[in-house]
């Protein structure tokens, strides 16, 4: 190795003799410290010591960079790569498992990988070390669980394991340390101090100018600036409104392209772009830093609603300003309103705990489902010693092992074994574990399935994407609810159709997310084109894609619960497959490929997977009956198939004409939908408003509106020359310009035609199952 | 070969430093959780024994000295046979419809193809067994195991001789007929069905150790931790058992006499044989695996 300068942090855990002490430890040091180098010279160790070593990131693109840059610097070594990039579905593992001495996984790879240990238990117990980069994310409410659980399962199956933790921002550094049974070490030497400072406004539309502002000072000085926004949707907006201003900037977020997002980041990081508007996603990783950082937000909207940021998220991205060797100080600017006082804490640096995902009931129960599976808690007993070696039992968090098991026996997923009382998984269960869903989502696909005997293309993605699994999420804004009406009305459904009495899969924001989901997908089998579609519906083209990824595990269980409640047919070994098992591979044959059902159909054929169905169906050959009639040669002219197999392919075509060709249900009708602004000609949600409220007339010209949180007074301005009143009332609503609820219910009151009419609508509407999405994205 | 400056055997796959403990394991499907802990011996111990019959079924060998030894000890199975033809020991073995054979030839063609250390093959006296056989069964371990010296063709593989007898006297006589053959070490089977009685152990040992040069000296199947350290303390090179992990698989561990842990899951029994391999070799365990022990108590 050359002679390296360490930095004061460096030296000290070099001193320590932590990374060669054996122990497990819990490293909390600065962003910009030199926790990767630590971890390459832990990593380099333990090679050379004969044992194979695991590095976790929690970025595919990290875990990417990364076995570029020390596959290139351990010569000798085999460096392999396993993330959800690799695989069956994706690229081939460069490395094997069985030949890599390091791996660099995503925590759900190593999950997936512990889960089947009995497989991998050629690499398990020769592996000595585990670095878990950003390890306060065992904290974060979906991946922290399944990253302790992993963890506590592999330290269970080798003893000899020791983790390293890395991480800027832990409130419980000891703690975690604790239930490692290792050390911990702290810095908060940083090479570059940071200078906190706080921006005020008065008000939110005061920001964008304040940004310039703060932007043009460093900017005059050759210096660059990271600005952290809340939503993608705002970085372009306001990547857009710097540019407009002369300032020159970029927009950084999950939605773009990976290959453009790396564009994007070397060109900032070579001085090109000054300004960078992100979201989250530069908060962790990558090292790229900026002279000044500014939090423009310093509330995120999680499940549908605003929240201030957690300290540790604050801290993640102010870690991202001063530029070693470069900058004396870095600045870190937070934004906020004058009347916030809180906001002063978070220079302070105390760190929120992290508590463990066990806590969560859903979670819990999954991971009760993976140790019965992967067998090492087969009995109650059993199970209570494994998760007695839980974070979650280290921080004395309820963990309801009881109820979880009775819960899920009632319930199918689990059972007891009838010779040896062991717990095992039900055909259920096991459906839950393969597709890595929870419990409950397998449940909800169960308890769907076996109160209908029909669905729809429409109605299966909408049940699957209104489970908790299926993500991401596609939002819904206010904006987009009209346009989703028409989108809707065009589909065919057994669940939304007028009059039907089967019970919606989901409620509330969920449903209209699932909605519009469905929606997408569908659009996305017609075309499978993923940008086109992305535009359509206001979302990435990388969300399709993940989306697709997802919806390929849950239409597979979906299919696999069918098969399971499809009845037996006396006198046949193999149950046949029905109808809605047919409908529910296709669907998930048109999800993978962004082909149509004929064209997906294309795909019954053996070896004929997506590439050749688009190739077919580019050729003109759209069908399995387009396929029995196409001559040999016009198949085999399009190259990369013998002749035998095209025949075989033609024949095997034929057979299926025999066959009652499967497509969308005809049953059912159009999505109903409640009467939507076009036809009521009034905002539906503050007419649904009005028409809780009660009027009574003041005088002449004036009303009081009473039953909603502040009686408001209406009155009459003026008279159109048609001799319509035009109304005003007192609300902060009608003050922006809207025709607020108090007015609307002065007109009812007063019989107005339109409101009336459009009352009626509603009500009618109210009669049947129609779906109202104004109330559904009001809903929590 | 022993070194001088300090006590070992070097062998093809590593030296072996004593005094050792040489954890017993087999191949093949019977067994899982040897399986389970094949790949954490190394860590553990130096070397790793394995009888003659698993061994067939080793698909991948491990990464330390392997000892096989000749699998005679199957002579104590039921409707077993021991013959003699042309003045060697040949076992048949009632392993089912057909009788498998043993022969100091296939025993040794076996060894010399897959093991580092060998031991010749020898039959087990049991105690009580008649006097005519018991010595007829020494003098065919005998006349095996020099007949293995003499057709031994790979020189780098260590070749322990057995030595079988009943009592103290029978044991020395055992040992001096094998001394002046140029074996590598030597080793004593059939103490296992009279390990309680130590004195008569103690005894043996010591003769045979009276008869021997200072070449190595193994004992077959005595692991017990302090059975083991008494017998290094006499100067025994090494031992091989398979306790570690049958002590396991009851639950308990050999470094608390007083735990036990009901209906162990595997990982757990996993756990309890590290353990116990790395009490009776006196090998580090990290400090991890020492601190959260398996607990006994309800916990909910």
């Amino acid at each position: 190795m050359k002679d390296l300068v360490l930095n004061p942090v460096q030296k000290e855990v070099m001193d320590y003799g932590l990374l060669s002490s054996g122990f497990s430890c819990i490293l909390q040091m600065p962003t910009g410290s030199g926790k990767t180098w630590l971890s390459s010279l832990a990593i380099r160790q333990t090679l050379q010591a004969g044992h194979k070593a695991i590095y976790l990131s929690p970025l595919r693109a990290l875990a990417e960079e990364l076995a570029d840059r020390w596959g290139n610097e351990l010569k000798g070594f085999s460096v392999g790569i396993f993330t959800g990039d690799y695989g069956p579905q994706g690229r081939s593992m460069p490395v094997p498992y069985h030949q890599a001495d390091l791996f660099i996984m995503t925590p759900e790879r190593l999950d997936a990988c512990i889960r089947n240990w009995r497989s991998h238990w050629s690499w398990i117990p020769k592996t000595d070390l585990v670095v878990v980069d950003e390890i306060h994310l065992l904290g974060d409410a979906g991946r922290g669980v399944r990253l302790e659980g992993t963890i506590s399962r592999l330290r269970r199956l080798n003893p000899f394991i020791r983790i390293i933790g890395l991480s800027a921002t832990l409130g419980n550094r000891s703690e975690l340390a604790d239930w490692l049974d290792g050390v911990e070490f702290c810095s908060d030497w940083r090479s570059v101090p940071l200078r906190w400072r706080i921006s005020r406004f008065r008000k939110a539309d005061e920001k964008p100018e304040l940004l310039c502002r703060e932007i043009t000072v460093f900017r005059d000085r050759g210096s660059q600036t990271l600005v952290f926004v809340q939503s993608r949707r705002r970085s372009e907006a306001l990547a857009k409104h710097l540019c407009s201003q002369g300032i020159s900037a970029r927009y950084h977020h999950a939605g773009i392209q990976h290959s453009e997002r790396r564009s994007i980041e070397e060109a900032f990081r070579s001085n090109q772009t000054p300004v960078l508007v992100s979201t989250g996603t530069l908060e962790m990783g990558l090292n790229l830093p900026a002279r000044q950082v500014i939090l423009y937000d310093l509330q995120g909207y999680d499940d549908g609603q605003f929240s201030p940021l957690a300290t540790n998220t604050v801290w993640q991205r102010a870690g991202r300003a001063g530029r070693p060797g470069l900058d004396e100080e870095g600045e870190v600017v937070l934004f906020a309103p004058t009347w916030d006082k809180q906001v002063e804490n978070y220079g302070l640096g105390r760190f929120e705990r992290i508590v463990s995902g066990l806590r969560d009931r859903a979670a819990f129960q999954e991971q009760v489902l993976v140790e019965i599976h992967s067998g090492m808690g087969k009995t109650r007993p059993q199970l209570e010693r494994v998760f007695s070696g839980t974070l979650a039992y280290q921080q004395k968090l309820p963990l309801p092992l009881d109820e979880s098991i009775e819960e899920m026996t009632d319930a199918g997923i689990i059972d007891l074994h009838p010779e040896t009382s062991d717990f095992i998984l039900t055909p259920l269960g096991r459906i839950a574990i393969r597709q890595m869903l929870k419990p409950e989502t397998v449940l909800q696909i169960r308890n769907f399935l076996d109160s209908v005997t029909e669905l729809s293309f429409f109605d299966l993605l909408v049940a699957a994407a209104a489970t908790a699994d299926c993500e991401p999420v596609i939002s819904v804004d206010y904006e987009e609810l009209e346009k989703l009406a028409d989108y809707l009305a065009a589909r065919r459904s057994l669940l939304f159709s007028k009059g039907s009495t089967i019970k919606s899969p989901s409620s509330g924001k969920r449903l209209l997310s699932a909605l519009k989901t469905a929606t997408l997908l569908l659009d996305w089998t017609q075309s499978g084109d993923a940008q086109t579609v992305a535009e359509d519906f206001g979302c990435y083209p990388f969300e399709i894609i993940r989306l697709k990824e997802s919806m390929e595990r849950i239409l597979t269980a979906i299919a696999s619960v069918q098969r399971l409640l499809d009845p037996e047919v006396e006198g046949e070994e193999d149950k046949p497959k029905s109808p809605s098992l047919r409908r529910i591979e296709l669907l998930r044959q048109m999800v993978i490929s962004g082909l149509d059902s004929e064209s997906a159909s294309l795909t019954v054929i053996d070896g004929i997977g997506t590439v050749w169905a688009r190739k077919l169906t580019g050729a003109g050959i759209k069908s399995l009956k387009a396929l029995s009639s196409t001559s040999l040669e016009t198949v085999v002219a399009l190259g990369g198939i013998s002749s035998k197999r095209a025949g075989a392919w033609i024949a095997e075509a034929q057979t299926h004409m025999d066959s009652t060709p499967i497509g969308d249900s005809s049953s059912g009708g159009a999505v109903a939908v409640h009467p939507s602004i076009k036809v009521l000609g009034v905002d539906p949600y503050r007419l649904r408003r009005a028409m809780e409220l009660k009027t009574s007339r003041k005088d002449p010209s004036h009303w009081t509106v009473t039953g909603g949180l502040d009686a408001h007074i209406v009155g009459v301005t003026s008279t159109t020359k048609h001799e319509e009143a035009l109304f005003s009332c007192d609300c902060p609503d009608n003050a922006k310009g809207h025709t607020c609820k108090h007015i609307l219910s002065v007109r009812l009151f007063q019989g107005d035609k339109q409101i009336s009419h459009a009352v009626k609508l509603i009500r009618e509407a109210q009669q049947d199952t129609s779906l109202d999405l104004f109330h559904l994205w009001f809903s929590r | 070969m022993i070194t001088s400056t300090t006590r070992s055997l070097i062998t093809p796959s590593g030296n072996i430093p004593f005094p050792a403990y040489i954890p017993v394991t087999t191949f093949g499907d019977r067994y899982p959780l040897d399986k389970l802990i094949q790949p954490y011996l190394p860590r553990l111990a130096k070397g790793v024994m394995v009888s003659h019959h698993y061994a067939k079924e080793m698909k991948q060998r491990p990464r330390l000295p392997l000892l096989i030894d000749s699998g005679g000890f199957a002579a104590l199975f039921e409707g077993s046979r021991i013959l003699e033809e042309n003045g060697l020991g040949v076992l048949e073995v009632n392993r089912g419809e057909t009788p498998e054979r043993l022969t100091p030839l296939m025993v040794l063609e076996f060894q010399e193809e897959k093991a580092d250390v060998a031991f010749t093959l020898d039959f087990p006296i049991p105690p009580g067994i008649d006097q005519t056989e018991a010595e007829r069964r020494q003098h065919l371990s005998i006349a095996n195991a020099i007949w293995a010296i003499r057709n031994r063709r790979r020189k780098e593989m260590c070749l322990y001789a057995c030595v079988q007898a009943w009592n103290e006297e029978s044991a020395a006589r055992c040992a001096r007929q094998l001394v002046d053959h140029p074996f590598d070490g030597f080793a004593i089977g059939g103490l296992v069905p009279r390990a309680k009685k130590w004195d008569l152990i103690e005894g043996i040992v010591s003769n045979v150790l009276a008869e021997l040069d200072g070449r190595p000296l193994h004992v077959f199947g005595l692991g017990k931790p302090e059975i083991s350290h008494k017998l290094f303390g006499m100067g025994v090179d090494s031992v091989d058992s398979s306790s570690y992990v049958k002590l396991a698989a009851d639950g308990k561990k050999w470094s608390d006499p007083d735990f036990y842990l009901e209906d162990p899951s595997t990982p757990e029994l996993l756990r309890l044989a590290i353990e116990n391999l790395a009490t009776a070799s006196s090998a580090p365990l990290p400090l991890a695996v020492k601190t959260r022990g398996l607990s006994q108590q309800p916990l909910f």
